[in-house]
This record gives C-alpha cells, structure tokens and sequence, in this order.
C-alpha cells in the first residue's frame, strides 16, 4: 500500500515539474518574441560592449558617452567587459552577454573578428564593429551574415593615410631621426597606422613602398624590422605593445635622441608625460581629451589625429535599428561599411574646436542628431550622410 | 731589552703590513666585479661608435633604475637570508603604490608636493602590507612560500578591484612626478638614505644582532632567549617599506601603476632582483653586504643601458635570456669556487 503510495507520488510530483517546466518554456518564449517585436521600447534593451583597452582616456570617454549619455536618453543598458586580451576571451564575453539577455554586441576589440560574427550567429545577437574595420577579405566574407549589422570607423586605407600625413607632418618640420611607437601590432589598424608613418617618413620597408606591400610585411613579421627600413630619415628605434619591458624600452627610444616621437596609438597615454620631460615632440593617432589637450597647449604633443568620445554614436543607432527590427543594409544589401574619418589637429585652438564641443553633457553625436536615424524607416544614406557630416 | 724592542717593531710592521694587505685584498674584491663589468660593457659600447651613458635622460634613467634594483635586492636578501622565500614583494610594490597615488590624488589633484606625499604614503603603505604578510605567515604557520602565494594573489585582487584592472595613469601624471622622473638627484638621494638606514638598522641595532644571530643559527638563537616571532614581523614590515619605495620608483619610471597584474603578474618585480642579490652577497664578503647590493646594482643599471643602446638589434626576449644566463654563469662560479680556488693552490 505504502509502496503503491509512494509511486503515484512520484509520478504526481514528476508531472508536475513536467508541466512547470513546459509552461516556463512557454512563458520564456512568449518573453522573447515580446523583447524582439518590441524591439527595445518598451522593455530595455541589453548591448554587451567588448573592450580591448579600459585604461586610455580614449576609452573612458566611449564608454562615459555609452554609459553616461546614450543610456539615460534611450532605453537601453550597456555591459562592458574587462580589458580583453585575445580571441578566447572575446568568444567568452559574448557568450556570457548573450546568456544575460543582451541584443546586440558592439565590438572595440579586434583580437579575432571572424570569430566574433561567428559567435555572435550561433548565439543570434546583433554585430557591430564601432573602432577598426575589418580588413577586405573578411568583410567580403562576413558582409551578408544575417547578424552583422555593420562597421562604422576608420578604413584601412583611412588608417595608413592618417599615419602617412603624421609622418610627413614631422619630416616637413624637419625631422631627420624619428622614434616609432607601434602600438598594439598585429591589430590591422596599427599595422595600417604604421606602414602608413613609414611611407610617410618616405621610407620603403623589405624594399616596398606601397600599402600593400608594406602592411603585408608588418602583418608577417609581426612588427617592424628595422634592418628592413630604408630611406633618408632614420628610425633610431621601434617598440610596440605595452608590458614589463615596455619602460626600457621607451628609455632606450628617449636615449636615442630623436627629433619626433611617432605613435600610432596610445601613445600619448602611455608616455606624454615623459616625452614632455624629456622635450621630445610627439604626435599620435588618438581622441580628444583633457589630458592630450594638456600636452598639446603645455607639452610637446604637436600633432593628434584622433576621434571624439560620441563618434561611436552612429554605430549605436543602427544596433538600435537591427534590434528593433530595421536591419539596415547598403545599396547591396550588405551589412553597412561606413569610413569615418580623423580630425586633425596640430595646435590647441584646432584641438578645441573638437573637445570643447564634444562633452558627456552635449555630445557631438547628441540625441536629436542620433534621432534622424533611430527609427523604423532609416537607410543607408541617412546612416551615411550622418556619419560624413560629422 | 732591546731584543723585545727590535722583535715589537718587526711584529708592529709586519702587522701593518699584514693590515694594508687586507685592505687592498677587500678593495680588490669589492670593486672587481664592478669595475670589470663597467669595463667590457664600456668597450663593447665604443667599439660599436656609442656611448653607454650618452646623454643626461639615460643617466637619469641610470641612476633610477640602480635604486630601483638596490631597494628590491636589499628586500628580497632580508627574508630570503632568513630561509624565508617572500613572493609577495612585488604585490607589495604594486598595492603600496596604487593605493598611495589614488589618496595623494584625491587630496593633492595632481598639485605640487604629489610625489613628496605618494613617497611618504607609499611607504606607509607598504610598511603596513608588509606587516599584514608577516602577521598571516606568523598565524597560519604556513611555509613562507606557500602563505607568501598567496598573499600575492590577494594583494593583486586588492589592487584589481581598486582599479577595474586598467592602469592608473591621470593620478600619476603630474608635473611634481615629472620632477623626479626628469632628474637624478631625488632617486640618489633616496639610494643614500635607504642604504645608510639599512646598514644602521641591520648592523648596529639590537634588532640588527638579533637578526643577524637568527640568520646564523636560529635554534641555537632562540636558545640564548631572542625572539623570533617579533624579528621576523620587523623583517616584513621593512621589506614592505622598501617594497612600498619600490612601487613608488617604478611609478615614477613608468608613469603608470598597471593594476590588471592578476595571477602573479607582480612576480616578475621580484625577479629583477636574483641576479644581483648573489653579486651583492660575493660582494659582501669583502665589504658590508648592503654595500655589495649597492654595487650590483649599479652593475646591473650599467648593463640595463647597454641593452638601451643596443635596444634595435637586442630586443627584450634576448635581452632576458641574457640576464638568465649570466645569472646561471654566476651560480655556476659560486657554487664551484671551492673546486677553483683548489685547482688554483694545485
């Protein structure tokens, strides 16, 4: 009797798990289909941010613009990630923000981007590259995946021309010995950066001269070589990546002498102060901020090419759209590749022009200029125009 | 009578040559190694056209960079002299410092006497982190490797969870930090005062005695009635402090405090310091072995800027098989001495 009891217990209590089971199965489709059709307005939406850098400047006024500005005027939270340091961490966060309910990814680390469309399609999570693009072969590849939305940021050929004029900026100033900072190489846009300061310098490297040729050999030996630098000014040293030698390292650069301290990014975080010290003029490829305003009107910084804090704004928008439902395409039907160029600025009135006018209060990229391509009906072009018009 | 004078004044003169003997023998060996280093790594120099110290900023960097080395080999050798391996030095270093400069910032914002204050608070800090390590080594009764671990890693946490793991950077740059990092002057001066206070504390204080009788033979020590428990919280507390000047250097020379070191990532402060701490103790023999620290590290600085020199054709991966190897050479040499100077006599 006892035993008789016990059995239809059990299969009592396992039809009731069965049924609560199928009915939470239900509730959390039903939630689903509710936060995709509404697209993010009525409920909030969740945007995972994947993060290379958390320390420079640059990087605190993104994510101050995201988290400050963007989330209190739309419907939307923002996660950030640690600082990521290779592609096994970048697969990780975005599963870890699509297991938390986010929407979208916006992408500011570079370590392995294919992998990081291909998460985001196992997952279906929105894509979107906001710093860098990704090199031709891969956006061919990846640009009609259902669920990348699109790369709004500096081209590679943007990125090599922008170190080409830094470079002859220095060399019509003079410059006869240079030091070279490159970053954090191989990521593509460094590597562009640099080949570009190296033609820029009018230097051929392995005996190439062209982008091409010379970003193809910075890819292959991971840096630059400098036995394979020719030309009229003289690279007295190279260094790049940040870590325990990095401080002898730059000693070494300083030692030497140069006439200009050239960097294709971060530079101006990692060294100003001792490029100050030291009276070497330095330039590098940047954003606005209070302390490179600093060294550019009391330091020796003399030439920044860079973007502002709200210049990933647009980038924002169209992960908005896909994520309520207006899948924004090019003329193709392609996920969108928008070149967004860099402000230049070589004195501290030039520079003020962009930071004063760029602040977490009133953005460049502020609500209502974000608002004429949030919405159900935005192309291409408004997207295109917008971006090219700042 | 006159025997005992003729055999006073030949005794008297033999002695005094005896003593002159001694001196040149410990100038000899105190200065060898040094002077020979300085030598090769100067020839290798100019026969390349260059100049190991060319310039003002790289004998800035020069005399930083000593100070940097002598401060951690005097720390490391206090302990591990001890038979207590202390992992945990470069945590110390990195918290001491971190923690200095986010309150030297938020009650200076960056103004003058900035680095004058993150000293003074970096060193407080570090005293105190230092205690905290001897205090958990002390209560757990752990073997100092094991519990120093793991102080490490919380330390590490500690600083991670300060910082969000990126580097401090606005609250280190500043004119007054500048200052220091722009001449030689304050980084000789802390090398003088450290140097003199360590050889005060180590050899002519009852904590030095009893320090130095503990490192000789500890049962036999403890015996004759000397306490170990507070000799060894000393010996933390100033490894802390001199960590904590440490933290304050290598800020000074990086113009950054990297508080993303998780996972051990601060060991390697520690591990600068190997090498010169063996040079320093051969050192040591024929003179005072905090001078002999002293010595190693101005041979290290002095190779640290030969490699700055060569820095486009020796890159930092050789340049660290470099240091391995001479280290291994070094070990070698001493622990086969005895063999040598055998061959030698033979």
């Amino acid at each position: 009797m006892k035993k008789k009891l016990m059995k239809w217990l059990n299969v009592g209590l396992v039809s009731v798990l069965l049924v609560s089971m199928l009915a939470g199965c239900g509730k959390k489709s039903d939630e689903g289909s509710e936060t995709k059709s509404d697209g993010g307005k009525g409920e909030t939406v969740k945007i995972g941010v994947l993060v290379a850098d958390v320390s420079s400047e640059n990087a605190m006024a993104f994510s101050a613009y995201y988290n400050d500005y963007v989330a209190k005027e739309y419907n939307v939270e923002f996660q950030f990630t640690d600082a990521l340091e290779d592609a096994a961490s970048e697969k990780a966060a975005i599963e870890k923000f699509a297991s938390q309910g986010c929407q979208g990814i916006i992408s500011m680390s570079s370590s392995d981007r294919a992998l990081q469309i291909e998460t985001c399609e196992e997952y279906e999570v929105y894509y979107a590259v906001a710093t860098g693009m990704l090199d031709d072969a891969q956006y061919e590849e990846y640009k009609s995946n259902e669920f990348f939305v699109g790369q709004i940021g500096a081209s590679m050929t943007a990125e090599y021309e922008t170190g080409l004029d830094m470079a002859k900026y220095f060399v019509e100033k003079g410059a006869k010995k240079v030091a070279i900072y490159g970053a954090f190489i191989p990521n593509p846009m460094h590597v562009y950066r640099t080949a570009g300061v190296l033609a820029g310098l009018g230097c051929t490297y392995g005996g190439a001269s062209d982008q091409e040729g010379i970003a193809g050999q910075i890819f292959g030996d991971q840096g630059v070589d400098l036995s394979k630098v020719a030309g009229d000014v003289e690279v007295v040293a190279y260094f790049q990546g940040y870590g325990d030698t990095t401080a002898d390292e730059f000693n070494a650069a300083s030692q030497a002498a140069p006439d200009a301290f050239i960097s294709v990014g971060m530079g101006t975080t990692f060294f100003a102060q001792q490029l100050n010290t030291a009276e070497i003029p330095f330039g590098d490829i940047d954003s606005f901020t209070s302390s490179n305003s600093e060294a550019m009107k009391n330091g020796k910084l003399e030439y920044i090419a860079a973007v502002y804090g709200s210049s990933i704004g647009p980038v924002f928008a169209v992960m908005l759209d896909a994520i309520n439902g207006n899948v924004i395409r090019d003329e193709e039907g392609n996920a969108l590749s928008i070149n967004q160029a860099y402000a230049v600025a070589t004195n501290g009135d030039e520079f003020d022009e962009y930071f004063l006018k760029d602040n977490s209060d009133s953005p460049i990229f502020d609500k209502e200029t974000l608002d004429a391509i949030v919405s159900d009906t935005a192309n291409f072009e408004d997207v295109k125009s917008l971006v090219e018009a700042h | 009578m006159r025997l005992i004078k003729y055999c006073q004044g030949n005794l008297k003169g033999t002695s005094k040559a005896m003593g002159n003997k001694v001196i040149f023998r410990k100038c000899i060996g105190t200065l060898a190694i040094p002077v020979i280093a300085g030598l090769i790594l100067g020839v290798i120099c100019l026969v390349n056209g260059k100049a190991m110290i060319g310039n003002r900023t790289s004998f800035n960097n020069f005399v930083i960079y000593a100070a940097i080395i002598m401060i951690t080999t005097i720390a490391l050798s206090i302990n591990l002299n001890s038979g207590r391996f202390d992992f945990s030095l470069g945590a110390m270093a990195i918290l001491s410092s971190g923690v200095a400069a986010k309150v030297t910032y938020s009650v200076l914002s960056g103004g003058k006497y900035s680095a004058a204050l993150m000293l003074g608070l970096s060193l407080a800090a570090g005293i105190l982190l230092g205690l905290i390590s001897g205090l958990i080594y002390i209560i757990l009764r752990l073997p100092p490797i094991i519990s120093s671990l793991g102080v490490t890693l919380i330390y590490e946490g500690i600083l991670y969870t300060m910082t969000g793991g990126s580097y401090i950077m606005g609250e280190v740059q500043n004119t007054s930090m500048a200052k220091v990092s722009g001449s030689w002057i304050p980084a000789f001066i802390i090398i003088v005062v450290v140097l003199i206070t360590m050889i005060i504390l180590f050899d002519h204080t009852k904590f030095g005695y009893e320090y130095n009788a503990l490192k000789s033979g500890q049962k036999v020590a403890v015996n004759t009635g000397i306490r170990e428990i507070p000799n060894a919280l000393i010996c933390y507390a100033v490894c802390g402090g001199l960590m904590g000047i440490v933290g304050f250097l290598n800020t000074v020379r990086n113009a950054n405090i990297n508080g993303g070191q998780l996972g051990f990532g601060s060991i390697s402060i520690m591990f600068t310091a190997f090498l010169p701490m063996f040079i320093g103790s051969y050192i040591g023999r024929y003179s005072n072995e905090k001078f002999g620290y002293l010595l190693a590290a101005i041979c290290m600085s002095m190779l640290n800027s030969t490699f700055a020199v060569f820095a486009n054709t020796v890159n930092a991966s050789m340049q660290s098989i470099i240091n391995a190897v001479l280290l291994v050479v070094f070990l070698v040499y001493l622990n086969n001495e005895h063999l040598l100077k055998k061959g030698v006599k033979q």
